[in-house]
């Protein structure tokens, strides 16, 4: 089938500001947005500036704005959101700076990562065994759901309280908090309380669900960041 | 400092999502209501400070367009109370989060079932009066 790529481009060397290029490509219908990105730049173009790695939705290098909602080129499949001869909107993440083309630069957002302490805080002595620290299915499973994060930013550059103030720490740093603070071998959920209670931690979450809705991972983002509010709110932790 | 601003207005317009579209409707329905209230707070005092004034803005009330307009605010408070408490039910109980499409759903659905009666009798009303006492 054929469809339109009609991508946003910038050059920070040449351009002021973005502007709209659209490339006719031809795809099958199982074929993902990816493909049809490799094709232009391939075949068609050769300066499109775009991230990916893995190219199977695991390193999380290629989030964009696919039809107007954040989304892993990598595993969005032509077919979901076109028909023959339609058109598929291809532009950056939105609030941190593009450098060029699809790639923006992801520094702020990895800064709000590492803020809230994503790692294991535990200074007790190690087991007699010297081995790993054990903990049931059941702890294990509280912070399953936060585990899956990939840290690609589809979540983070969705949320329109992100835009407005890129000082919030955003959803993927709360997912990251969250997936410590309940893990049941972890003493630092204090700490990472107190950071996301200040006034850009969770609080500036308006719950617009558009994180949920575009992390790659399925995560329950919203949700995430409702226990993270519900731990500050009542001082227990569940 | 402008900048971020003008970004979040555009890119909410922009931006597709389901819960996109209800997050925005509250926000607007929300600053709407406050914008009323603060015209609504100065016209009333007016009838102290300024009597005149104060009977001037009630005159504009009674207009064609700012019936249309009663109506409007009505139905901003309407959905903005219905949904406003479905935000407030889930971020009281994040479990519920699961059933965000079907709450999402209820809230639309009971603001219409709440605005259909609302607009009958505030349309009936107002055509009453324009009836008996001509438009101005
Ligand atoms: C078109 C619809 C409305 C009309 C015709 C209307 C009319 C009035 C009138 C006549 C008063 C004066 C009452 C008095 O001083 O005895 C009043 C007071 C007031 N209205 Fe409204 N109103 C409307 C909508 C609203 C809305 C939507 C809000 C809230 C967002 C609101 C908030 C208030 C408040 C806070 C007062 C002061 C209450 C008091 O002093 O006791 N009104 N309104
Ligand atoms: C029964 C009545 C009301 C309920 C249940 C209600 C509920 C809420 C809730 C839960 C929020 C937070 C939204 C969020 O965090 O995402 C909110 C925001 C807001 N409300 Fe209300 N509200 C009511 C009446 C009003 C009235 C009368 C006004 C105006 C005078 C108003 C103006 C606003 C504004 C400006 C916001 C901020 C919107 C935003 O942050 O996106 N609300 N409301
Ligand atoms: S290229 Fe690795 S997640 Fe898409």
């Amino acid at each position: 089938m054929k469809i339109n790529l009609k991508i946003k481009r910038f050059n920070p060397e040449t351009d002021k500001k973005p502007h709209w290029e659209t490339y006719a490509v031809e795809v099958e219908p199982t074929d993902r947005v990816l493909d049809a990105l490799h094709d232009v730049k391939w075949n068609q173009d050769g300066t499109l500036a775009l991230r990916r790695s893995c190219a199977h939705g695991v390193c999380g290098s290629d989030a964009m704005r696919i039809n107007g909602r954040n989304m892993l080129a990598c595993k969005v499949l032509i077919q979901n959101i076109a028909k023959d001869g339609d058109t598929i909107t291809v532009e950056p993440i939105l609030g941190l700076p593009v450098v060029k083309d699809l790639i923006v630069d992801m520094e702020p957002f990895f800064a709000h990562y590492r803020a809230v302490m994503p790692y294991l805080v535990n200074n007790d002595p190690l087991p007699a065994n010297g081995r790993e620290r054990l903990q049931s299915p059941a702890d294990r499973e509280r912070y399953d759901d936060t585990t899956k994060c990939i840290l690609c930013a589809a979540c983070t550059t969705s949320c329109p309280s992100f835009w407005a103030r890129g000082e919030y720490v955003g959803p993927a740093a709360i997912v990251q908090a969250h997936r410590f603070i309940f893990d049941s071998r972890d003493q630092a959920a204090q700490q990472r309380l107190e950071i996301l209670s200040a006034q850009d931690g969770v609080w500036r979450c308006r719950t617009a669900f558009n994180c949920t809705e575009a992390c790659p991972r399925g995560i329950q983002v919203t949700k995430a960041i409702g226990e993270v509010k519900e731990a500050l709110r009542t001082g227990v932790i569940r | 400092m402008f900048t971020p601003l003008i970004t979040t207005a555009r890119e909410s317009l922009r931006y597709r999502g389901s819960g996109h579209v209800l997050w925005l409707l509250h926000r607007v329905t929300g600053l709407g209501v406050v914008i009323f209230l603060g015209t609504h707070i100065f016209g009333m005092s007016m009838a102290t400070f300024n009597p005149p004034l104060h009977e001037a803005m009630l005159a504009v009330y009674k207009t064609p367009l700012f019936s249309v307009g009663e109506i409007v605010l009505a139905a901003c408070l309407i959905f903005h109370a219905v949904n406003g408490t479905r935000i407030a039910i889930l971020e009281l109980r994040p479990a519920l989060w699961d059933k965000q499409a079907v709450a999402t759903r209820w809230s639309v659905i009971i603001t219409l079932i709440l605005l259909a009666p609302t607009i009958a009798v505030m349309a009936f009303k107002s055509i009453s009066y324009y009836v008996t006492h001509g438009l101005k």
